[in-house]
């Protein structure tokens, strides 16, 4: 086996343990099964990013292009953005019973659908525009992830009382760093847009063409423009908006990955194929 | 009676209501159909841009009076930039929709047609106010270069075209990341394929007649191509001479490409009676056979050749005044979210 597929295995391995430590943390109320859970996925993290470093080395072509690329970047940004937080403020414990498991789904699921690397990259993805636009897109992933599960987290505390939810922070807190992230993958949804579009006009000579993968993209930015619309104006705040966090990340992931995933729409017509 | 439409167009509710309804189009338009459907039914409808041009209006009415009554903070000039620039966007769309150009040529290597004719385009639009006597000069596709390569990058193709008139005429090379930019108009790469020459000769071997023949390229199941006279849709003949007032037969036209020498192969010829058209050719032909290139082929009372082998390409013609006004809002807009938030990170840290 190539040393690529071990380590990435491995990360998918690790994530795992690291899913079940935080899912039976919650269950049992252990909260050094966090501990584990956290340190599980840093543990993860690290081969996670030599299996990236040496898809990339192998042929100097950028791996982000096909759908389990893609995931594996997506997946990489949210444990990096999960694992910043983390160890900076150590504030909310139990965050990660919602991320590592979304994590370790789909980059278990990435893992089935993966091809062998690219040889070449498709002329029309030879463009500078492509790096803003994935990491905008895969940082805005990383972000909602992580405020659904500050979602997750206020709808926990504000059911059960003692134990685990006595330690986490008030729900007013928790509440604002769900809104925090939201606004911040927001803006990186916003990044992915108008990169695409100047992309878009480099290629073919139009900005928006309402094709699929652009609709798709409107999409997760709209879902999100109406939560903070909803905020702001309209003066929601904590249940409503956790559910709303919740829903959206599913929105989330079939848009990106489900079914419009294809680099084929992206320039069509008939051409001789060199 | 404009008390009440202000009143409803400057509510915050309106606004909720058509990102909702915006949004829902969008789903319908990527789940229920698809592609072209999509277009037809939703986003190309006069409806799904009129609600568009409602959320830009309501934009005005509702979002600049209330942030204009506050306080200038960074948070609120995020916003009025953010909101501003939907306002741009919208009057950039509208500039360019009367003054645009969009058509698509379509060359043959060696060919060079007027580039104001309208007659010169497969497809052309344009705006209300767009004048034509902008597209000045000529347009030429020199050559199409295959496995063409830029910093080791390889572009597969690419098209060494010029365009304009006299001393201002510019050549280049575009392939697919880049475009040729003269006076505003801009060229893309857009698409390309064989264009054969078929000679006819006489019974003494004399040259009659040549002309280039585009021919399409069509996928088959097993991945490959075939390429042929017809339409996109499938092989068919054609009448030949195609430009002579009394063609003589019904001609289909098959190419296989040599897989060593590049622009070599053979052709396959199919020879019908000629048929007016929309009628559909006798069931057999009067001739078909193969012929590799520069070889005869016995077509009854002439012979066939295929002669070369040149590249047609289709291009994208541009031109979009408004366009600047419209990428600049889109940065605008970015701009603006990012004032806003790091506007709100402040607040909050105090
Ligand atoms: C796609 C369309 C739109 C998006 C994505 C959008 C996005 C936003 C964002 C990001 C904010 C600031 C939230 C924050 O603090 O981070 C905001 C505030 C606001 N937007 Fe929009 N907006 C859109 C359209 C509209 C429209 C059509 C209106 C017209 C009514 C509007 C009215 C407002 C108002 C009134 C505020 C807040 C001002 C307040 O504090 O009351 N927005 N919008």
């Amino acid at each position: 086996m190539k040393a690529e597929l071990v380590c990435f295995w491995i990360a998918v391995g690790l994530y795992g343990v690291s899913t079940f430590s935080y899912i039976f943390g919650l269950i049992a109320r252990q909260e050094k099964l966090f501990t584990v859970g956290l340190y599980g996925a840093l543990a993860g993290f690290i081969p996670h990013t030599i299996a990236i470093g040496l898809r990339w080395s192998e042929t100097g072509i950028s791996p982000f292009i096909s759908i389990s690329e893609s995931i594996t970047l997506g997946t990489f940004m949210a444990v990096l953005i999960f694992l910043i937080f983390q160890f900076s403020t150590k504030k909310v414990r139990p965050l990660g019973v919602l991320v590592m498991p979304v994590v370790f789904v789909l980059i278990g699921w990435a893992g089935t659908l993966m091809k062998e690397i690219a040889t070449t990259l498709a002329p029309a993805l030879q463009s500078a525009w492509i790096w803003v636009h994935i990491i905008g897109a895969s940082a805005g992933f990383g972000s909602v992830l992580v405020a659904a599960a500050f979602g997750l987290m206020y709808l926990l505390k504000e059911r059960s009382s003692g134990g685990i939810a006595n330690k986490l922070p008030e729900l007013q807190t928790l509440d604002n760093l769900s809104y925090r992230f939201i606004a911040g993958g927001f803006i990186m949804y916003g990044l992915m847009i108008v990169s695409g579009a100047f992309w878009s006009n480099q290629v073919k000579g139009n900005y928006w063409n309402w094709d699929p993968v652009e609709v798709w993209s409107l999409i997760s930015w709209l879902i999100y423009g109406i939560y903070l619309h909803l905020r702001i104006t309209f003066g929601w705040r904590g249940r409503k908006l956790a559910w709303y966090a919740l829903i959206a990340l599913i929105a989330m992931i079939i848009s990106y990955w489900g079914i419009p995933f294809s680099v084929e729409t992206f320039h069509k017509g008939f051409r001789i194929e060199h | 009676m404009i008390r009440n439409i202000y009143k409803f167009l400057s509510s915050v509710k309106l606004a909720m209501a058509l990102l909702v309804v915006i949004l829902s189009c969008c789903v319908v338009g990527v789940t229920i159909y698809r592609g072209v459907e999509a277009g037809t039914h939703i986003f190309s409808t006069f409806w799904f841009n009129g609600l568009l041009v409602m959320l830009v209006v309501n934009v005005c009415f509702c979002f600049f009076p209330r942030i204009l009554n506050r306080k200038l903070t960074l948070i609120s000039l995020g916003m009025i930039l953010f909101h501003l620039s939907f306002v741009a966007i919208l009057g950039g769309i509208v500039f360019n929709s009367l003054f645009h150009f969009a058509g698509l040529i379509r060359l043959t290597e060696g060919e060079t047609l007027p580039s104001g004719d309208l007659q010169s385009y497969d497809f052309a639009e344009q705006g209300r106010f767009f004048d034509i006597g902008k597209l000045r000069g000529d347009t030429t596709l020199i050559k199409m270069h295959v496995g063409h390569r830029v910093d080791g990058a390889d572009k597969k193709v690419a098209y060494e075209i010029s365009v304009g008139e006299g001393e201002a005429k510019k050549q280049g090379i575009i392939f697919i990341t880049k475009h040729l930019e003269y006076r505003g108009f801009r060229y893309f790469c857009d698409r390309e394929g064989y264009a054969v020459l078929i000679v006819l000769y006489d019974k003494m071997g004399r040259e009659l007649y040549g002309g280039y023949y585009p021919l399409q390229s069509l996928r088959q199941e097993d991945g490959s191509y075939l390429y042929t006279t017809g339409t996109k849709d499938g092989p068919g003949s054609i009448a030949y001479p195609y430009d002579r007032p009394q063609p003589l037969f019904s001609l289909q036209v098959a190419y296989r490409p040599s897989k060593i020498s590049e622009r070599g192969g053979e052709a396959f010829f199919q020879v019908w009676p000629l048929t007016h058209e929309g009628e559909r050719p006798e069931a057999k032909p009067l001739a078909e056979g193969k012929a590799a290139l520069g070889e005869m082929f016995d077509a009854g009372d002439y012979y066939l050749s295929l002669k070369e082998v040149r590249y047609w390409t289709a291009m994208f013609v541009r031109y979009d005044p408004g366009l600047p006004i419209v990428l600049a809002s889109l940065w605008v807009g970015f701009g603006g979210m990012v004032i806003t938030f790091i506007g709100r990170m402040r607040r909050m840290r105090n």
